[in-house]
């Protein structure tokens, strides 16, 4: 039982091609490109009516890495194995085997972003899945269903990988993927941590990730070596490292980004990390930000607040939110989301890197309880100096959304800060009410103000 | 007689295995392991909502995007249904159980301790060996409730009483195109499995009579988590249709095979493992078309009607396949959800009522 639908838009492309299309022009085209973004951007200064400062320089260059990633994606089936990925799943083990990774979360991301993600849902819905699915999960089957998308082209996957460390909502996704493409699909299931990881827990986990070995090297066509997989597990734990500093250097005030640049900026980490460009690209952004925090300069002009997200950004919100709480003098410095990717670094240990790989994937913020995320929300609001925390209540994401309520009376309570349940989704702007949050978010102010 | 009205009281339950000694447990849906449970001397009583329940207590700690079993479990505890029993368990069944599991233990922390039991997606070795090292976990908190660790003798008693149920609820659904039962008495029998003991269980299902069964008509099989008012099997019989077979998490899901393993662990997982294909279970979308095409044709089912939770996303990620691939075999899908009250909605009986029609 599988391809329900033609799917004639997912297309084999000739290793000629790959080379001309992707290697010699995408590449040298993409360089140009990127060039000009980095002269505009190194142009530009403080504008009068902009309550935001400038953009960081470097997100030239990861708009030239997210664009020659999509654009390889476009080649490379025939060329490359291609995988598609969750995007907490091990990916280190798929990468020792060259396989080419696509995340579908990161695409849906994308077209939500570029305000695609409503009408690739409603494909889906037409196809009767239901809108009370999650909006990734949607905005990805439409894709898949009319062969849309913003990227371009998506190559058809050989292999599925799924890990339900963020959800079980994936599987479920995932075995509509399976069916469709009927490829093999290996799942890596992490049981959710309702207290520390027991010794049961991590060797499950780990025997899934041996195990796992033997069915990517038959579609990959070739063996695997513990050599390359100890490579990339480093780099992996470099950039995740890395990443995490990028996202603490927001402590300082005023911060050099805001969450919603780390939100953007999160794409290398969680598409390629375990490539060693996904470090360089971090130690340039670390060392802008640096350079920011020399000069005093921070994200927005005036920060005056400083204050959490909690769950998944608004995606086709981001823009026009970055903008108006900077106007408000409120600068979303942290976010539990980004973290997610990085503060796991310190279990990465490439000398074990099954042991050490199946510790990561198990600890997820997302696979652990509703008072663990209390208590890091609790820490990043005394690390990061915080007036207050916007809990995004994402109706599409149950797993991060359920325990809000209790863990913003928490906040409340025990910290007497103000913290504010916004209702949305993270990619669906049909459940997004521009008006009643507008009040919600002037009222959120008006009371860090009154504690000030 | 009503089936319902031969049942004992939950309530009186509570206090008959009391003097048996054991403890209660309140076990949220819909997979663990009664027989561990009766080792350690621990009876299960589940909780399915219930229906009756406001969901005000429960809104108070879930968004409004919340399933019912969950947000109505709760009120159900924070209203003190729960004060009688000794533990909580709730099985890692999905994302908004995960949420009420983790909640309760770490924002609303009840009395009585709350135990969890995380089930894997799949069916590999890997997959049996952590479910066993999960159930040995699990005996150990139910060794701290009752204060009881069994021996050989115990184990073997839980397994001949329990393994016994399962067998009579497997033959009730055998015996159900025999059972002069009418719909809703047959699943009244059928779910008082989530209260009885196993010895009163396998008594009521073998007092069943046989004849001739009062529904006709269209036969229907039913697919999703809980079926509930038990008005609904009463209003597909006034619309000339009956339930013929089922897909229920409160139902045939849970018709686990015996397992022959001689560790107790061991084999518990084995039969949990070897559940019906569930989508809760990650079963693969394939399997389930295979399952649900094979029963409707073998009971004689000519639609299928898929009778979901508001917000239940296990169960609504695998319908546009299933329905395509059961229509393909010729057999009709209709989906519908409901939220869970004391009536049917109009809107959603009416949805069901075309649908018959469509059929006869
Ligand atoms: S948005 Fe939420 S439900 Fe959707 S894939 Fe991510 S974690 Fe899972
Ligand atoms: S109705 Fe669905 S979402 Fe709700 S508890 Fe049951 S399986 Fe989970």
């Amino acid at each position: 039982m599988t391809e329900t639908t033609p799917l004639s838009h997912y297309v084999r492309s000739s290793r000629l091609d790959y080379q001309l299309r992707y290697e010699l022009l995408g590449k040298a085209l993409l360089r140009v490109q990127r060039w000009r973004d980095q002269r505009k951007l190194a142009g530009l200064r403080p504008r009068e009516d902009s309550v935001l400062n400038p953009p960081l320089r470097c997100v030239a260059y990861m708009k030239e890495m997210m664009s020659r990633h999509y654009l390889e994606g476009r080649y490379a089936n025939g060329v490359r194995k291609v995988a598609w990925v969750t995007s907490g799943a091990p990916a280190e083990l798929l990468k020792a085997l060259d396989f080419f990774l696509i995340y579908p979360e990161n695409h849906a991301a994308l077209c939500g972003v570029r305000r695609k993600a409503e009408s690739l849902c409603e494909e889906a819905e037409h196809d009767g899945y239901s809108r009370d699915i999650c909006s990734y999960g949607r905005t990805d089957i439409g894709a898949m269903l009319s062969g849309k998308t913003p990227a371009g082209r998506l190559p058809r996957p050989d292999l599925l990988l799924c890990c339900t460390n963020i959800c079980q909502t994936v599987l479920y996704w995932y075995r509509v993927l399976a069916a469709h493409f009927g490829c093999p699909l290996i799942l890596i299931d992490t049981p959710f941590l309702y207290h520390e990881a027991e010794a049961h827990q991590v060797a499950y986990v780990q025997r899934q990730l041996e195990e796992m070995v033997s069915v990517a090297e038959q579609v990959a066509g070739r063996s695997f070596s513990e050599r390359s997989f100890m490579q990339v597990v480093d780099h992996s734990r470099r950039a995740s490292e890395l990443w995490l500093e990028v996202l603490n250097r927001s402590r300082h005030r005023p911060a050099p980004m805001t969450a919603f640049d780390g939100f953007i900026h999160m794409g290398p980490i969680v598409d390629m990390r375990g490539d060693p460009e996904t470090t360089d690209y971090y130690e340039r952004m670390l060392d802008e930000l640096d350079e920011r925090i020399r000069n005093g300069v921070g994200a927005i002009k005036e920060e005056r607040y400083r204050v959490l997200w909690d769950n998944l950004p608004i995606w086709y919100k981001i823009g026009d939110f970055s903008k108006w709480l900077g106007g408000h003098g409120v600068n979303v410095v942290a976010s539990t989301y980004t973290y997610a990717w990085g503060e796991l670094s310190p279990m990465i240990d490439p000398s074990k890197p099954f042991e050490s790989m199946a510790r990561v994937y198990l600890h997820p913020i997302l696979n652990r309880s509703t008072g663990h995320k209390l208590s890091s929300m609790q820490r990043m609001v005394d690390e990061f100096h915080l007036d207050g925390v916007i809990l995004h209540s994402d109706r599409s994401c149950k797993p991060y959304s359920l325990g809000q309520i209790d863990q913003r009376d928490h906040l409340v309570q025990e910290m007497g800060i103000p913290a504010l349940l916004l209702e949305a989704d993270h990619n669906d702007p049909r459940a997004y009410a521009e008006e009643q949050s507008t009040q919600r978010l002037e009222a959120f102010i008006e009371m860090m103000e009154a504690r000030a | 007689m009503p089936i319902a009205d031969r049942l004992t009281a939950r309530k009186a339950i509570i206090e008959r295995v009391r003097g048996l000694g054991r403890k209660v447990v309140a076990v949220l849906p819909f997979h663990y392991p009664r027989a561990l449970l009766r080792a350690y001397r621990l009876h299960p009583i589940e909780v399915w909502g219930p229906p009756n329940v406001p969901r005000d207590k429960g809104s108070q700690h879930f968004q409004a995007y919340t399933c019912d079993i969950v947000l109505k479990a709760t009120s159900f505890l924070l209203r003190g249904g729960m004060d009688p029993v000794d533990a909580i368990l709730v099985p890692h069944t999905c994302d908004a159980l995960q949420g009420m599991a983790s909640v309760t233990a770490d924002f609303l922390k009840p009395r009585q301790p709350v135990l969890t039991l995380y089930l894997p997606r799949g069916c590999r070795d890997s997959d049996r060996a952590f479910l066993i090292a999960e159930l040995r976990r699990l005996a150990g908190c139910c060794a701290e409730i009752s204060g009881h660790k069994p021996n050989e003798a115990d184990w073997a008693e839980a397994f001949a009483a329990e393994e016994a149920a399962d067998r009579a609820l497997a033959s009730l659904y055998q015996r159900r195109p025999r059972l002069a039962l009418s719909d809703r008495d047959f699943y009244t029998a059928v779910r008082s499995r989530e209260f009885l003991t196993a010895e009163d269980f396998g008594e009521l299902a073998a007092s069943l009579p046989e004849g001739d069964p009062p529904a006709d008509g269209v036969g229907l099989m039913l697919s999703g988590i809980v079926a509930e008012p038990l008005e609904l099997f009463d209003r597909i019989n006034e619309m000339g249709a009956h339930v013929v077979a089922d897909d229920l998490a409160c139902g045939y899901r849970r018709v686990y095979p015996p397992a022959a393993e001689s560790d107790p662990f061991a084999r518990i997982a084995a039969q949990l493992l070897a559940c019906p294909p569930d989508p809760t279970r990650g079963s693969p979308i394939e399997q389930r078309v295979a399952a649900l095409r094979s029963r409707m044709r073998e009971s004689g089912a000519q639609g299928l009607l898929i009778y979901d939770v508001k917000f239940c996303e296990p169960e609504l990620f695998d319908i546009p396949l299933l329905r395509k691939h059961l229509a393909a075999a010729g057999l009709p899908v209709l989906h519908v959800e409901f939220e869970m009250g004391m009536t049917v909605s109009r809107q959603v009986l009416t949805r069901i009522e075309a649908f018959v029609e469509t059929l006869q």
